[in-house]
């Protein structure tokens, strides 16, 4: 089996992923797409794992940190949209333009 | 001796421009005037004394010369000289200046401006009495230029008329083209011979540093500058239209300061044109041409101011014809009694116009000769002494130049000589019958004129009679110093003097024929002849042509830079001030406040990164 | 290239996985992209157990398929306003996304095509929970430990953002 067809699997799935962060218009969607991104990257974690130049389990070491780390994002930014719908009614990313100048 | 310093001469009426001009605003009216009088009466009675001494002690011819500043190591002189034809045009110029000046009080009088218009005069005789003293070329193109100045100045006084404004315009600019021609060939001689100073250049020629080709081209050259101040042919029209200034000014200019210019700066380099046959028969053709040329122009016109200033025209040509054929002493005593009787000609016809409500149009006029004699004796001792009857000033003078040509033995320019002072004499009838004979068209009151007029005009009618007594061929050997400039060995023959008188008599004849036994016959005769008469009432055309072929031309040139300018120079600056605010206007953009748009800028950026970083193993 | 066992799972589970995804992407009811995206982390969690990562796969299944999809569904339906989702009004912004993530699939693709990794089988008999235990208590002693103080930190982050404002 090819280590190129896991890196290909994984980067359809972050591109997938990217293309949701950028298009989608509801923000839980987004951090949904988010994590897609994020586990795009566990399977180039693991892959390498197996598969890599030097193989080990710190490859999966490293997922499972970033499996901890995606878990505390989704936790937080879910709050975060909470905080923002209960003030603002919504949650469409169109219109949180706050930051425009 | 105080009156043989050149330089106090343009000094006085100097004096009176600055003070008048300084305190124009807190002066009172009289006083300026008085002030402007003082400053050139004094010029004028040193010049009296200075004449005086001309004639009657041959002591005066002398040159003061004081350091300028230098160029490259070359110094060059403030120079001053007073020699005959110095003396005559300081003369001629502070009088008529003095006696325009008076008559100005009476003719300007009530105007706002007045202290402005008296101090214009005192620059504008300042600067010609400058001019007609300077020993040197710059210093001469220096008052040359103030000459021009002033004379834009004054046609333009009444500025918030605008064919005041035009012609103010017009006079500038076309004397503007004979100035460069002045010019040149100042750097010209310069160049050859290093110096300004007329007596060195005076010397180059005669010991040939300065010969042949390059001598014709400088003096055809100083000729088209004096063809632009003079109103010579193919630069005259400026002058018709400067009657749009007051009609002092037009006296001045005629009679003294601008146009006089001209035929001075001639006489004064005569030394260059006479080591040039070329530039001789030049000066003679040019000259002759426009005196026939104008003179029929005159006899069309109807506003009496252009048919004195066709007729200014007419004898300036007359004595670049002098010049031409080697008499500048013909030319210049021609100068002199022109200044005289045409000074009274054109203040006469101020006093006309002032009696007569400001009308300029001849055919609404007549039948001032009963009315008052003030206007019709000055005016008509004026025409007799243009006509060259004697023993008027104008016959002398004109005789002399004749008989220059004669002596030239040209035969062609004798006869345009002879056919000008017959139509001189017609066409100074004509108008003098017009406005004096006949019956009143309208039964107006006449305008009462000032004293002030009145003194001018006599003043002037006596010179008009008795000037050309000064140099009569059988005065006093004295009165050589003033003429000796290249005089003519002996007089004119019989036969000459019989056809001038003739024709011109045969002129006066025609006109009383057609306007005073025949009334109405002009008419008639212009019908018949209407081709012919357009053609002199429409001045040949000449402001059409020259229309056509240089204002529309560069109207033309202008327009097509004009377009160049707006579309092409400006369409690069609005495209770079556009290609900026579009750069601004997407940046400004992308500030949209939206995270995906943040993220999808910050996308892109990653991307060029990252693939100018890894493009060699992307295709390879 | 002989079709193996192992060929015939990563076929189905990637086709499982990238379809989830695309439907997520494609699908205009909010619960259903919720729903397809957890079908999507199941087939990841099958791609961790091809490649010998057993332990991984169970945390992929119960984090992401159990908490974090129950998580955003629950979101969803607190937050929700409307039905559907809508598209973008921003057509540039759209098909901008749209080309930027096709290069960058491009030339992921091709790098890793050109790329030569040595290894293609390797002994992976050691790779169980006790050695991964072995290296988070051992060797990975101290961010094991930072982790934690980040989940705590997160959790209680979370409650209070989440906690109405004014209740103190």
């Amino acid at each position: 089996m090819l280590i190129a067809s896991y890196l290909a699997l994984a980067a359809i799935l972050f591109v997938i992923g990217l293309i949701g962060v950028l298009t989608k218009r509801n923000a839980v969607i987004v951090l949904f797409s988010l994590e897609l991104m994020l586990n795009a990257a566990n399977i180039n974690f693991v892959t390498f794992s197996k598969m890599g130049l030097v193989p080990n389990l710190n490859g999966q070491v490293f997922a499972l940190f970033n499996v901890v780390v995606a878990a505390a994002e989704a936790a937080v930014g879910l709050a975060i949209l909470f905080a923002i719908y209960r003030n603002r009614e919504t949650i469409d990313a169109e219109k949180l333009n706050l930051l425009k100048g | 001796m105080m009156f043989t310093w050149a330089w106090v001469y343009p000094l006085f009426p100097l004096i009176a421009f600055v003070l008048l001009i300084a305190l124009r605003d807190v002066m009172k009216k009289k006083l300026a005037v008085i002030v402007s009088l003082i400053g050139i009466g004094v010029s004028f009675g040193f010049a009296v004394y200075l004449t005086w001494m001309g004639i009657f002690q041959q002591s005066v011819i002398q040159t003061t010369k004081y350091q300028w500043f230098s160029i490259a190591g070359k110094p060059l002189y403030l120079d001053f000289m007073l020699e005959p034809l110095n003396i005559v045009m300081i003369f001629l110029v502070s009088l008529v200046s003095l006696l325009v000046q008076i008559y100005s009080m009476g003719y300007m009088k009530g105007d706002a401006r007045i202290t402005t218009f008296y101090a214009y005069l005192s620059l504008f005789t300042s600067s010609m009495l400058g001019l007609v003293i300077s020993a040197n070329l710059l210093q001469i193109y220096f008052f040359w230029e103030l000459v021009g100045l002033c004379s834009f100045l004054l046609v333009g006084f009444w500025y918030f008329k605008p064919e005041a404004k035009e012609a103010a315009k017009k006079a500038f600019i076309i004397t503007r083209i004979g100035d460069i021609g002045l010019l040149i060939a100042i750097f010209m001689i310069f160049q050859k011979v290093g110096s300004f100073d007329l007596r060195v250049i005076q010397h180059a020629v005669d010991s040939g540093v300065l010969t042949g080709g390059a001598l014709t081209t400088v003096a055809i050259l100083i000729f088209v500058g004096a063809v632009g101040k003079s109103g010579q042919f193919p630069l005259h029209t400026w002058l018709p239209d400067a009657m749009e200034g007051p009609t002092p000014v037009s006296a001045l200019i005629h009679a003294a300061t601008m146009v006089a210019a001209g035929v001075y700066l001639v006489g004064n380099l005569f030394f260059l044109f006479e080591g040039s046959e070329v530039a001789l028969t030049t000066v003679a053709y040019i000259g002759g041409f426009t005196a026939l040329f104008a003179a029929t122009i005159a006899v069309t016109q109807n506003d009496i101011k252009r048919v004195l200033a066709y007729s200014t025209v007419s004898q300036l040509g007359f004595m670049m014809l002098g010049m031409g054929v080697g008499s500048v002493y013909a030319s210049s005593f021609h100068l002199l009694m022109h200044g005289f009787f045409k000074a009274l000609l054109f203040l006469a016809a101020g006093a006309v116009i002032v009696a007569l409500h400001h009308e300029q149009d001849i055919r609404k006029m007549g039948g001032l000769w009963k009315q008052s004699k003030w206007l019709s004796i000055p005016f008509l001792i004026g025409c007799l002494s243009i006509s060259g009857i004697p023993p008027f000033s104008g016959f002398f003078s004109k005789d002399e130049i004749l008989y220059a040509i004669q002596l030239s033995g040209k035969k062609d320019l004798l006869a345009i000589g002879l056919l000008t002072t017959f139509f001189t004499a017609f066409y100074m009838f004509r108008l003098f019958y017009l406005v004096f004979a006949k019956k009143s068209r309208g039964d107006q009151k006449v305008h009462s004129i000032s004293r002030s007029m009145k003194v001018s005009l006599a003043v002037l009618a006596v010179f008009s009679i008795v000037g050309g007594f000064f140099s009569f061929p059988t005065t006093s050997a004295n009165a050589e110093t003033i003429t000796q400039i290249t005089k003519l060995q002996g007089h004119a023959p019989l036969w000459l003097i019989g056809s001038a008188v003739g024709a011109s008599l045969l002129g006066i004849l025609l006109a009383t024929f057609l306007y005073v036994w025949r009334q109405g016959s002009a008419d008639g005769l212009a019908k018949r002849l209407s081709w012919l008469y357009q053609v002199s009432y429409r001045k040949y055309w000449i402001d059409e042509l020259y229309q056509m072929m240089f204002v529309s031309s560069l109207k033309a040139v202008a327009w097509f830079l004009n377009g160049f300018d707006r579309f092409v120079v400006g369409g690069i600056v609005r495209f770079v001030g556009w290609g900026t605010m579009s750069i601004g206007r997407l940046g400004s953009m992308m500030q949209n406040g939206q995270i995906q748009t943040y993220v999808l800028v910050s996308l892109i950026a990653f991307l060029i990164l990252f693939v100018s970083l890894a493009f060699g193993r992307l295709i390879g | 290239m002989e079709i193996t066992g192992e060929f015939i799972a990563f076929f189905i589970l990637s086709v499982l996985a990238i379809c989830g995804a695309v439907f997520m992407i494609f699908f205009t009811n909010v619960v259903h992209m919720g729903v397809s995206m957890a079908f999507t982390f199941l087939s990841i969690a099958g791609i961790y157990f091809l490649l010998n990562a057993d332990f991984l796969a169970v945390i992929q299944i119960m984090v992401y398929t159990g908490a974090i999809s129950i998580l955003m569904l629950f979101g969803i339906m607190m937050t929700r306003h409307k039905e559907t989702e809508e598209k973008l009004n921003r057509p540039i912004h759209y098909w901008l996304s749209i080309a930027g993530a096709g290069v960058l699939l491009v030339s992921l693709v091709l790098l890793s095509r050109g790329a030569t990794f040595v290894s293609d089988s390797v002994d992976t008999k050691g790779y169980g929970i006790a050695k991964i235990g072995e290296l988070f208590f051992g060797t990975y002693m101290i961010p094991f430990e930072l982790a934690s103080i980040l989940l705590l930190v997160a959790l209680i982050g979370s409650i209070i953002m989440a906690k109405k404002e004014g209740q103190e």
